[in-house]
């Protein structure tokens, strides 16, 4: 069982790492953004630790996101997956062996935004909580995940992609992970409460500040990741 | 226990009846070839076994299993349709990943030596030409030391050399006590594998036989000539006019060319050509014109 699980864990990283299109986008573009876009405004450790948990959530965001909405329509049209079911498979093997590799990945993704934070900003890691900042990057790729999952049964193969970009850049944007929220415009602002990303993000930045994380948004969340989560099992039955 | 079975099975998608009571077995040491058209319902039939598909109504069982249950599939192999490997997975990681499914998997070497893919080991699997793929998805099937192999037109698009490699690779399997069902719409193929015969025709099992009865069934030929009128001739399938010919289709074409001459009725533009299974379906059947 162990050995099976293992086997489609690095079958899934083996198969993310070695495609370009994944790799750059999820694990450089996020640290060239932060790089470009956020470096040049971060002259205190508060903001530091701001904007790098909110980079690391937009770094998970594009792994998980694109993991699910991508390779789960992927699945659809592949005969492989389809043969893989004719092997002596336990059903629960390669689910999980997905959400290790995607874990693996997503943490990778986000270790390289701390890292470059590290290394150019006045960040502040012993003010952060690690455990909560880990925790609610996990948190947040359920809902965010689940969202993916929809996407690929609610849209015929090739329109995953895009569709998928078309919820990845605004909801990235909305959240607030890239700019803090103050610096949204006023529509942007209003918008910004309703989406799942900023309460993800107000999780993430009360744990960057060693705080607790605010009920509301926990709440918020949970309840996101239970809509999706019914989303995605309407389409995927809808699909059979 | 037979390796395989089904009982009565049916199965539907929406109107077209796919597979209609088909009832079948698969004993240890013996090749069962699926014979039938496009559409007969070959594929259905092996997704039944493969656990894939459920049959709407009867029973489907690999090693006296359900075969919908995973731990039933433990001694079956069969092959991936060849244009679906994961791409960028080398083809030693592919044969990797499906041995570690299995107790006691053939060792990798050794089965990309058999299957002429030792060479290719260290390439990805989206590099292979289309030869190479079916030999990287026939080695699949044969990965986790089947007794079953279940093999769906397994050698469509195989050059004649790599056909006779397969085909003695599967005589061997079978001789060591192994089950092989495949499916073909090629009734020489069929001829030269399979130790029985299942003609499938429109979901329907029409016969299951050794291949020589088979033969005499549906391996008609069709004769052409021009005559007066037609004489009486035994071993005649079935007549039909074409513009001012006669075609009768025959299994037996040299006996009833025999017999024409031997009528004394003048007769010109004589032609004899096989038939397609197709057309000896629907003449068996009784069905077509």
């Amino acid at each position: 069982m162990t050995r099976l699980v293992w086997a489609h864990f690095k079958a899934e990283v083996l198969g993310a790492i070695r495609v370009p299109g994944f790799v750059i986008p999820t694990m450089v573009f996020p640290s060239m953004f932060f790089l470009l876009f956020a470096v040049p405004y971060l002259k205190t450790w508060p903001a530091a630790n701001q904007t790098t948990a909110s980079f690391m959530a937009f770094a998970v965001f594009g792994v998980i996101f694109f993991q699910y909405a991508v390779g789960a329509a992927e699945e659809r049209q592949n005969p492989w997956y389809a043969y893989l079911r004719t092997l002596p498979l336990p059903p629960l093997v390669r689910p999980l062996a997905q959400v290790l590799a995607g874990l693996l990945l997503a943490l990778t993704a986000a270790l390289v935004v701390a890292a470059t934070a590290w290394a150019t900003t006045p960040l502040k890691p012993e003010a952060a909580s690690p455990l909560g900042l880990l925790a609610a990057l996990a948190l947040g790729a359920v809902p965010l995940g689940l969202l993916g999952l929809a996407v690929a049964y609610l849209f015929p193969p090739r329109a995953a992609l895009p569709v998928a970009n078309l919820l990845y850049l605004p909801l990235s944007y909305l959240g607030g992970l890239w700019m803090p929220p103050e610096a949204l415009p006023a529509w942007a602002q209003k918008a910004s409460l309703w989406t799942p990303t900023r309460h993800w993000a107000e999780l993430l930045w009360a744990s960057a500040r060693g705080e607790a994380w605010p009920p509301a948004s926990l709440a918020a969340l949970s309840a996101y990741a239970l809509i999706f989560a019914a989303l995605a099992a309407w389409a995927w039955r809808r699909e059979r | 226990m037979p390796l395989a079975e089904t009982r009565a099975v049916s199965k539907a998608f929406g109107p077209v009846q796919a597979l209609d009571r088909v009832s079948l077995e698969l004993a240890p040491g013996q090749v069962l070839a699926l014979l039938g058209p496009n559409g007969a319902g070959k594929t259905t039939l092996v997704k039944v076994l493969l656990g894939l598909l459920k049959p709407d109504r009867g029973e489907a069982r690999i090693f006296g299993q359900d075969p919908t249950r995973p731990g039933a599939r433990r001694g079956l192999g069969a092959t991936p349709q060849e244009s679906g490997f994961p791409p960028t997975l080398r083809v030693r990681e592919v044969l990797a990943l499906v041995r570690a499914h299995y107790p006691e998997p053939e060792d990798a070497r050794e089965l990309l030596q058999r299957f002429g893919l030792a060479p290719l080991a260290r390439r990805l699997a989206s590099g292979l030409s289309g030869g190479e793929r079916r030999r990287l998805s026939l080695a699949l099937a044969f990965a986790g030391r089947p007794a079953l192999v279940v093999l769906d037109e397994p050698t469509a698009g195989l050059d004649v050399a790599a056909r006779r490699a397969l085909w003695r690779e599967i005589k061997g399997f079978r001789d060591r006590g192994g089950g092989v069902l495949l499916t073909t719409h090629d009734l020489n193929e069929a001829d030269a594998l399979a130790d029985r015969v299942a003609i499938l025709h429109r979901g329907r099992l029409l016969a299951v036989d050794r291949p020589e009865a088979i033969r005499q069934r549906v391996g008609l030929k069709k004769i052409r000539f021009r005559a007066p009128r037609l004489p009486e001739l035994p071993g005649v399938a079935r007549v039909e006019r074409e513009g001012g010919r006669f075609v009768l289709l025959a299994a037996d074409a040299d006996r009833v060319v025999t017999l024409l001459v031997r009528s004394g009725v003048p007769f010109s533009q004589l032609e004899v050509q096989p038939v397609g299974l197709e057309e000896a379906f629907l003449a068996i059947t009784g069905e077509g014109s």
